[in-house]
């Protein structure tokens, strides 16, 4: 009995230790909330005190500011392009380097690890100069830039789930007449499944969070920016006016929202993603 | 078989070895070139007057001359050493505090993994009214709480600044670290640590003597994620200090010299570029070499 309240006790503590760090977790994001909602002069003056009313004016204002909705579509489109093309590429290159098992083959696999360790510095002067020679110092080139900045790890989660995938199925398939194509998309991307799922997650989060590429493409630039190139803007120019923060607590709010709508409905899958990326490597 | 798949190798591994020769290795290739030359502004000299532009080590000795990059070198290893320490032990503590829960982890572990799916950028401009205002006006001021001035100010002093960046990058990454020790964590067999119970192990010989030994796999991975990220933190160092007061770290170095001088001196950052990438080579290598000797094979 005794050990068992003493268990109990212990469970308790643990709870509340617990839940001061999930408080200090979303303090930061409850500061954010209270304040998109409050005038310059009032954020200051109250900085952690809940609005004295819940007006959108601020929230509507920043939205306008930083072209929300434009500036969304545009970071999902890209996001989602960029992914859907390091899955396709990737996957297909990882399942035939295993296959052929041949000396080039490892020579690749080599090569893109090896890659992982380049800093994105270290070649983002030359890539920005060779995409503006190509004319593709655009959107399009920024698709193709993030495909060739997330392959090595792609290929890397792809090829290591891979080997552990066995030969008769595709065999099988081989011999009923299915095409190369047939096989791989029928038969051995659905297999898969877990580990594209990491490679969209690690991938998404980047690619959607991303500063300093879009920042290098497209700049300041007339035209359609990604929301953290807005953001990014948005606080600069109001750096010129001391420090609006009723522009830029609203600016970053709406920013981050889709990504905790996001997060609500697939917390399961970004969580494993992670864990699994992790295990593979 | 392998002749049916080595006959399609290179068609279907084509598109992948295009990107990345594309945008990796002649990239790469090249800024190991650009930085042996006087590339300046938007204009470079290729072909036969390649050899009027190059200038053999001038942009390395240079690049050691200048102080703001030797100041970020030194600012980024400190940086590095103290959150990659901080990281680790919040995220492990974290970790091992919510598996001993009976149930409710889960709940948890979803709230504490929330920020590192934000932006650095957009995190970086919360922090930095959270030191300038809440911190140096609210909590720690001297009509504060309580008065503490070193926490005043976080974003205005170098070695301050340092320790504002270790507490956001934290906050920040903690979430995520302490998915991997989990995952680990949980793969440890149940029986080893009650076997060790029986015999009289305490706690803490428990967590040093089959723990930390059965979670050295994690260990390898999350001290190289961790060591790599801080290693390149840009937007964080963006957002809260733009680089001011000398917290520029290396990326952002890299990133600022083409405007610290007029015409932009590519040449000099693209060799600071080339010192970045040898020193994370060198030392994530030598890092995942050392914690991968000491994993256990079951």
């Amino acid at each position: 009995m005794l050990m068992k309240g003493r268990r109990k006790a212990g469970q308790i503590v643990l709870h509340i230790v617990l839940l001061l760090i999930a408080v200090c977790t979303l303090l930061p994001l409850a500061f954010l909330l209270f304040n998109s909602f409050k005038s310059n002069n009032e954020i200051i003056e109250t900085p952690i005190a809940a609005p004295s009313a819940w007006t959108f004016k601020y929230i509507i204002r920043a939205a306008e500011q930083i072209n929300f909705f434009k500036a969304m579509g545009m970071t999902f489109l890209l996001t989602a392009i960029s992914v859907g093309l390091l899955i396709l590429i990737s996957s297909l290159a990882a399942w035939v380097m295993v296959r052929s098992n041949s000396k080039l083959a490892k020579i690749m696999y080599l090569g893109f690890t090896a890659a992982m360790l380049i800093p994105f510095q270290s070649v983002m002067y030359p890539v920005i100069d060779i995409f503006e020679k190509l004319g593709l110092k655009n959107i399009p080139g920024l698709v193709i830039m993030y495909g060739g900045f997330g392959l090595s790890m792609s290929v890397f989660l792809y090829h290591g789930f891979i080997k552990s995938v066995p030969q008769s199925l595709e065999e099988a398939a081989i011999m009923d007449g299915a095409n190369i194509f047939q096989v791989f998309f029928k038969v051995v991307f659905p297999l898969l499944k877990g580990t594209t799922v990491t490679v969209i997650v690690l991938n998404g989060m980047w690619i959607w969070n991303d500063y300093l590429l879009p920042f290098l493409v497209i700049g300041n630039r007339d035209g359609v920016k990604t929301l953290t190139l807005e953001l990014y803007f948005a606080r600069l120019t109001s750096g010129q006016y001391g420090n609006p923060w009723e522009l830029i607590f609203p600016a970053v709010l709406v920013t981050i929202i889709p990504i905790i709508i996001l997060y609500i409905f697939l917390q399961k899958y970004i969580i494993t993603g992670v864990a699994e990326g992790a295990v593979k490597m | 078989m392998d002749r049916y798949y080595k006959k399609k190798f290179v068609p279907l591994a084509l598109p992948a070895l295009i990107l990345f020769v594309l945008v990796i290795v002649i990239p790469f290739v090249m800024g190991v070139i650009y930085s042996f030359t006087g590339w300046r502004g938007t204009y470079f000299v290729e072909g036969e007057h390649f050899w009027e532009s190059f200038v053999g080590f001038e942009n390395y000795i240079n690049a050691f001359k200048t102080k703001k990059f030797i100041d970020a070198f030194v600012y980024t290893i400190k940086f590095t050493l103290v959150a990659v320490i901080v990281i680790n032990v919040v995220s492990l503590a974290i970790s091992l505090l919510a598996t001993s829960l009976n149930k409710g982890a889960a709940a948890y572990r979803t709230i504490y993994f929330l920020p590192s799916l934000l932006g650095g950028l957009a995190l970086g401009y919360i922090w930095q009214f959270i030191f300038e205002i809440v911190f140096s006006k609210i909590l720690f001021g001297e009509e504060g709480v309580i008065s503490i001035p070193a926490l005043c100010n976080m974003t205005q002093d170098n070695t301050k600044a340092l320790f504002a960046l270790v507490m956001l990058v934290t906050w920040q990454l903690s979430g995520y670290m302490m998915i991997i020790y989990t995952t680990g964590l949980n793969s440890i067999p149940r029986d080893l640590s009650e076997a060790a119970s029986i015999d009289g192990a305490s706690a803490l010989q428990r967590f040093i003597n089959i723990t930390v030994p059965m979670l050295m796999p994690s260990f390898t991975i999350v001290f190289f994620l961790t060591l790599s990220r801080c290693f390149m933190l840009l937007d964080q160092n963006i957002a809260l200090t733009d680089g001011n007061f000398g917290t520029r770290m290396l990326a952002t170095q890299i990133l600022r010299t083409t405007r610290d001088s007029s015409p932009p001196d590519y040449g000099l950052a693209q060799a600071q570029a080339v010192i970045f990438f040898v020193l994370i080579a060198v030392v994530t290598l030598f890092q995942v070499s050392v914690t991968s000797k000491k994993e256990v094979e079951l």
